[in-house]
């Protein structure tokens, strides 16, 4: 592969293809260069036209002042000519031109400027001279820079005699930052096609070359530069190295959300667990009938919109809620801790139901009927042997919930009252200060937490599973309870499924009453006004979502394939980053966006690029997961076979693996779909003017107490997600030949 | 479907896999070189992990090689792709598209190689109902008994005519009886079409019945290329002679060689043999190999070797007795019994061998 010949094609191609970049660079640079300079010089030249004789003191000192909203850093100073000494002294400006000018006045350069102004000839130094602007800081300069010098002499009214002469100093730094961009793209471009060449040159299978470059590019652009620019700008302070904002907010104010956010994770998490593993016991291990409905009710808020739970515990027990006022007259306020966990724990149950339902389902029977048989009581048998068996799955119930909680934005928000978390704290500081540093830093604070829980359950928990698939399905099942025990545990499930059911009928309700809390009459005016102000939210949101859909969809099965099917170099590291939008709270990727492409070279805030990218991003993940899962499913020799007969690795792909994975591949594009119609978190901070969100309108409803227009656009939002839930399904169901053949070695 | 007939030739190809973990490279193939002839059926036999399959799929080109080059024909394919390769495999697992029926599996090929509708209908119909799958077109192939999969599977890489065939072990998923005919099917086929074949497995009877030639590997290294009657009768060494047949083996120290025949210290008897593999020195050890059938039976005393009977194991066509003697286990198999004596267990006996029946060989492996 690596021959003599192509090595040296390589370097060939290589060298002459950087001499032609580097050469189109320079010339730009220096045309630029020309450009600015020329442009600099106009500009200070009708800068200098507007001196007045006439000028006081003070009226000079602004006047020199105003220089630097020409040209940002620019300082000036106005040298006054004295007839007597027949030389230039200083006579108002800026102090770091001063020093300047009277550290190097003797300089030949300085001295033939000098010569020259008093023929009233404008002159630029050759050189670049350093100038400490510390003496006199402003935003664009601040330190010892090296500069630009202009000196342009005034004239009396006759235009014959000097009168004095203007020093115009310019810091490099104005100037460099379009040069610094074209920089970036071109060293940008040259990789990206010596990479090509590289691949066309030493690679078999260019296909999937270019396949794991794109993926490649996309992570790093859309994962890794935005994460690289939110750490990076933690630690700048006006623009310097500083640990300032990471001490501000390492602060008790801070810390406190930072405890608050532990305490709200690790109360939601155990509850979750609890409930969640009394359902998935219920429905994996007893006789119990109803199992296919309480399966379907228990996901069900897993779905739903991010805020309508809180919007109908606000209804039902906020200030002027339904139960706590109207039935109970209580003065208790459910803000705070207490609600908090209630909504999440009825949020996030489902997902420690569904991953302890996965680990229940696997134990063999057999080994309870081997305890049974040893004489050992039902609830003895469960205690040494399901319960153990099934704890490292409990554990990793624990951490999923965990992270979800700490990572969870839509509640805290509008019901945490004065209870504090980080995830609200760091949008605070963001949207409310604009302080997108701190914000960041913040985030990494959340971080922190976030990724230990992840990274313990992802390596360790799921490493000490027992569970095994012994491919030798247990067909009977024993039943470990008795039938007062099963009919404890299913009134217990039965009445928080009740409970569930209630918080959504109050939402329905909240539809049709005039003014929650006050007028209970019946009245249909708030779907028109909610659907005449949310029209547009619901057309952008179904857009942009629809759009991101078969994106992520698709992008997920390709790498899916690439990881599981080829080697590349770099495979690890691909991985890592397109898991990483998973493990990392969204206001931390939002506020990595904002800072990452609100700036050339890519310019994305405010359009709906960003949003739809946003999704695909966040949504890859689950997507990317499914597809390996899927795809180890899968025979290898199904793929080898197809090559073999003459299909590229694009023909593989679109008449074998595709097909094969269609399932996965459909169900993952409903989560997307649906996780992009509810996501909120990063959202939040992308939306724009041309560009809102459904969840975000449903908050601002919320926070305003229009809960009548809340709960319209939550009954919309629900609503869809069902169909797109129902409609995928039916899609899902359509497979011809593949029930269950895909054999596996 | 007319094509002619090409060689396979791989050049000093080695196949190194890359440990992950800091862990030493594991050396699936070591400098391989030999030259397949066209239209021949050459068999890879070794024991699992030899590097067999592995130098199966660097010909159809799922692994690139190492180190070496593959030519089919005068053509270097090192480094081409599957699909830019004329080659088709026939998997162990077979690898049919199960979302695909039996037809359009079989016609994948040729719609990928744009032959016109009418035409891959005809040639599909042909070859299914050349492999006795002419009503099967419109199942899945989920639906079909283990040979019929396997016949699509091989109807399926026959019908893009390829150069070379390659076969992953394609019987090793079937039953007894119907092994043996998918054997001669595939023989039967190959012959006809004069295809230029390459046969993976780890059974020596398939390699035996099937090849032209049969190359034996182990750890990556060939241990010996030939017609099948030359590594059963004459193999180079003791782990050949063990995995092709059935073979006991006697430590020996070789005394003198006196035109092609050894003199052989066999215990307390000089005995001659006449063929020896390369390797074998006067005044050195070495092992002599005898196969079961080409073993007698005599009274005590009257053989080489004396021994007891611990049993008899009937076959019809054969009784194998097992013999006790200081030298272990030995096997002495006794064609057509009904006309020869059976000495009864516990008996004690003496084992014989002709000169020019056994063979000597090197000792200096395992």
């Amino acid at each position: 592969m690596f021959t003599k010949r192509r090595i040296i094609q390589f370097i060939a191609i290589a060298v002459l293809f950087l001499a032609a970049m580097g050469w189109i660079y320079h010339q730009l640079s220096v045309s630029f260069r020309e450009y600015a300079d020329e442009r600099n010089f106009n500009e200070i030249s009708l800068f200098a036209r507007t001196y007045d004789e006439g000028f006081s003191q003070d009226e000079l000192s602004a006047w020199t002042g105003s220089v630097r909203n020409m040209i940002p850093g620019a300082r000036s100073a106005y040298l006054a000519y004295s007839e007597e000494t027949f030389d230039f002294e200083p006579a108002a400006g800026s102090e770091a031109v001063i020093t300047m000018f009277q550290d190097s006045r003797e300089l030949p350069e300085f001295i033939s400027a000098l010569d020259s102004c008093y023929y009233l000839e404008p002159m630029k130094l050759e050189a670049d001279y350093s100038v400490d602007y510390s003496l006199d800081p402003d935003d664009a300069a601040s330190s010892s820079e090296a500069s630009q010098i202009y000196f342009l002499p005034t004239a009396d009214e006759s235009g014959a005699y000097v009168l004095g002469a203007i020093i115009i100093t310019v810091p490099g730094v104005a100037a460099t930052g379009y040069e610094s961009l074209m920089r970036t793209l071109f060293i940008g471009a040259s990789a990206i096609f010596l990479i090509i060449a590289f691949i066309l040159l030493f690679t078999r299978d260019p296909m999937t070359g270019f396949l794991v470059l794109a993926l490649f590019v996309i992570v790093g652009l859309f994962v890794a530069f935005p994460i690289f620019e939110a750490i990076r700008l933690s630690f700048i302070k006006e623009g310097h190295f500083s640990f300032a904002i990471w001490k501000s907010c390492l602060s008790p104010t801070y810390l406190v959300a930072l405890w608050g956010s532990l305490k709200l994770g690790v109360l939601t998490a155990s509850f979750s667990t609890v409930i969640g593993f009394l359902f998935a016991f219920l429905i994996e291990r007893t006789s119990f009938r109803q199992k296919k409905l309480m399966t379907t009710l228990a996901t069900m808020p897993v779905i739903s919109p991010p805020f309508s739970l809180s919007l109908s515990i606000i209804l039902l027990f906020g200030n002027n809620g339904l139960i706590s006022k109207q039935i109970l007259h209580l003065n208790a306020s459910i803000y705070g801790l207490g609600g908090l966990v209630l909504v999440e724990t009825i949020g996030m149950f489902p997902i420690a139901f569904m991953t302890l339902s996965g680990v229940l389902k696997q134990i063999d029977s057999t080994v309870e009927d081997a305890a049974l048989d040893l004489s050992a009581t039902r609830w003895q048998a469960f205690r040494t042997v399901t319960l153990p068996l099934a704890l490292p799955g409990v554990l990793s119930a624990w951490l999923l919930v965990f992270t979800n909680s700490l990572a969870d934005f839509a509640n805290p928000l509008l019901l945490s009252g004065d209870y504090r978390v980080l995830s609200t704290e760091a949008y605070m500081l963001v949207t409310g200060r604009n302080d997108l540093g701190s914000g960041s830093a913040l985030s990494f604070l959340l971080l922190l937490p976030t990724l230990t829980a992840f990274l313990v359950q992802r390596f360790w928990v799921s490493r000490k599973s027992y569970v095994t698939v012994t491919g030798k399905p247990s067909t009977t099942l024993t039943d470990l309870t008795n039938k007062p025990v099963r009919l404890a545990l299913a009134s217990v499930c039965w009445a928080i499924m009740a409970f569930i059911l209630v918080l959504y009928v109050t939402i329905l309700a909240g539809c049709f009453v005039r003014n929650w809390g006050i007028d209970y009459s019946f009245t249909l005016d708030n779907w028109g006004e909610a659907l005449a102000r949310g029209w547009t939210s619901i057309r952008d949101t179904v857009t942009l979502a629809a759009i991101a859909t078969p994106i992520a969809g698709v992008l997920a099965m390709v790498a899916a394939m690439l990881i599981v099917r080829k080697k590349f170099p770099g495979k690890r590291l691909l991985e890592i980053l397109i898991m990483t939008p998973y493990a990392i709270p969204g206001t931390l990727i939002g506020i990595s966006y904002i800072l990452a492409f609100n700036k050339p070279p890519i310019l994305l805030v405010g359009t709906g690029a960003i949003i739809v990218i946003n999704y695909v991003i966040r949504e890859l993940p689950v997507g990317v997961e499914n597809g390996i899962a899927a795809l180890h499913q899968i025979d290898p020799a199904i793929e080898e076979a197809a090559s073999d007969l003459g299909a590229d690795v694009n023909t593989v792909f679109r008449t074998i693996v595709m097909p094969l994975v269609r399932p996965a591949f459909i169900t993952s594009m409903s989560y997307t779909f649906v996780r992009s119609m509810t996501a909120v978190s990063a959202i939040i901070f992308l939306i724009s003017a041309r560009w809102n969100h459904l969840t975000v309108l449903i908050f601002n409803f919320s926070e305003n107490l229009r809960f009548g227009l809340a709960s319209v656009l939550s009954t919309v939002l629900i609503a869809i997600v069902l169909v797109v839930f129902f409609l995928m399904n039916l899609i899902v169901r359509d497979g011809k030949l593949t029930e269950k053949t895909i054999s596996s070695r | 479907m007319e094509k002619k007939s090409v060689s396979v030739t791989l050049e000093h190809v080695t196949k190194r896999f890359r440990n992950v973990k800091g862990k030493a490279d594991v050396i699936a193939v070591n400098d391989s070189h030999f030259t397949i002839e066209p239209g021949e059926l050459i068999t890879l036999l070794g024991p699992s992990g030899c590097g067999k399959t592995t130098t199966l799929r660097m010909i159809a080109g799922f692994e690139l090689p190492t180190e070496g080059r593959i030519l089919i024909g005068d053509n270097d394919v090192t480094m081409l792709p599957p699909n830019k390769r004329d080659t088709a495999t026939m998997f162990q697992s077979y690898g049919l598209f199960p979302h695909m029926t039996v037809f359009d599996n079989v016609a994948y090929g040729l719609k990928l190689r744009k032959v016109a509708k009418e035409e891959i209908a005809e040639r599909v119909n042909g070859m299914l109902s050349l492999l006795g799958l002419a009503d099967l077109g419109d199942r899945a192939p989920s639906k079909l008994s283990g040979g019929q999969q396997q016949r699509v599977a091989l109807a399926r890489s026959l019908i893009v005519a390829p150069s070379v065939l390659l076969l992953d072990e394609p019987l090793s998923n079937l039953d007894a009886l119907l092994r043996e005919q998918m054997r001669v099917e595939i023989k039967k086929i190959q012959r006809q079409l004069g295809i230029t074949a390459v046969y993976v497995t780890h059974d020596r009877t398939e390699a035996m019945s099937l090849s032209d030639r049969v190359i034996v590997m182990k750890n990556g290294f060939i241990r010996q290329i030939g017609t099948p009657s030359e590594i059963y009768e004459a193999p180079n060494s003791r782990f050949v002679a063990g995995f092709v047949g059935k073979a006991a083996f006697f430590n020996v120290d070789v005394k003198g060689n006196d035109n092609g025949h050894y003199q052989c210290a066999l215990g307390p008897k000089v005995v001659d043999v006449k063929h020896a593999a390369a390797g074998v020195n006067v005044d050195d050890k070495a092992v002599i190999m005898a196969r079961p059938e080409s073993l007698r039976l005599r009274d005590k005393g009257e053989g080489n070797i004396d021994g007891r009977v611990k049993l008899n194991v009937y076959l019809g066509a054969a009784v194998e007795s097992f013999i006790d003697t200081p030298f272990g286990e030995v096997l002495v198999e006794i064609d057509d019994p009904q006309t020869k004596r059976i000495y009864p267990e516990g008996s004690e006996v003496s084992i014989d061998f002709a000169p020019d029946r056994v063979r000597l060989l090197a000792s200096n492996e395992e």
